[in-house]
């Protein structure tokens, strides 16, 4: 919500302009992701799946997780333990 | 929808713990949610049950501001919190938009729609919270939490 989520989607377009479609978002320091975010990310995995890309998640929090799960989009997601691994992912 | 979800609840039994009524102002929204939060701490809800009042509270405040009041300042939200005798919390968030029916929203996890942008708030705040009610014409929620 709010100056946050503008900053992301802000980053985001600035990401697919670019033409980057290959994403790692650490959300180590999100304590908590509100529909409004969930609405962004979701939209943003879409937005890069479909120029062949990916949005993988890194570090969500236990409650990240949860919320995610709760809405039904967590198993959209790949989830990494680190960014490394993410990356390395995308080999 | 229950008519009165306080029903064996008298309102005279619910203790005033928070009552905020503020602009209907997107950036006022995080400093409610963190005077709940607040509130909740000196309670000594444990951090889970925090966590999940937290958010389907914040997920209530924008409903109320952005689709109840359309971000427009000189209308005025108003956020209580309350516990009953039994600990437990509630929750009201009171807008004075026109309402909504909460019976006509898509379920956010229907295929179609699992992609979508928005749609989320009231599924999440009905998983989150153990009880939800909307009240007058659908422009206040009631939210408990056991």
């Amino acid at each position: 919500m709010g100056p946050a989520v503008d900053a992301l989607r802000q980053v985001f377009e600035e990401s697919l302009g670019g033409g980057d479609t290959r994403i790692v978002l650490n959300l180590a320091e999100v304590s908590m992701i509100d529909s409004t975010g969930i609405g962004l990310l979701v939209r943003f995995l879409a937005s890069t799946k479909q120029r062949g890309g990916n949005l993988k998640l890194v570090q969500p929090s236990k409650f990240a997780v949860q919320t995610l799960r709760l809405v039904g989009v967590l198993n959209l997601f790949e989830v990494f333990e680190n960014d490394d691994a993410a990356v390395e992912s995308f080999a | 929808m229950t008519p009165d979800s306080n029903a064996g609840r008298p309102e005279n039994e619910l203790s005033e713990l928070l009552n905020i009524g503020f602009p209907a102002n997107p950036g006022a929204i995080g400093t409610v949610a963190d005077a709940v939060t607040e509130t909740l701490i000196q309670l000594r809800v444990p951090e889970q049950k925090r966590l999940e009042i937290g958010l389907a509270v914040q997920e209530a405040l924008v409903n109320a501001v952005v689709h109840g009041c359309k971000n427009d300042p000189s209308k005025q939200v108003r956020c209580r919190l309350q516990s009953d005798p039994l600990g437990r919390i509630v929750i009201t968030v009171t807008d004075p938009g026109p309402g909504f029916s909460p019976d006509l929203l898509s379920d956010p996890k229907r295929q179609e729609n699992i992609y979508a942008d928005h749609g989320r708030g009231v599924y999440l705040i009905r998983q989150l919270m153990d009880e939800v009610s909307f009240e007058r014409r659908g422009n206040e929620i009631r939210m408990w939490k056991y």
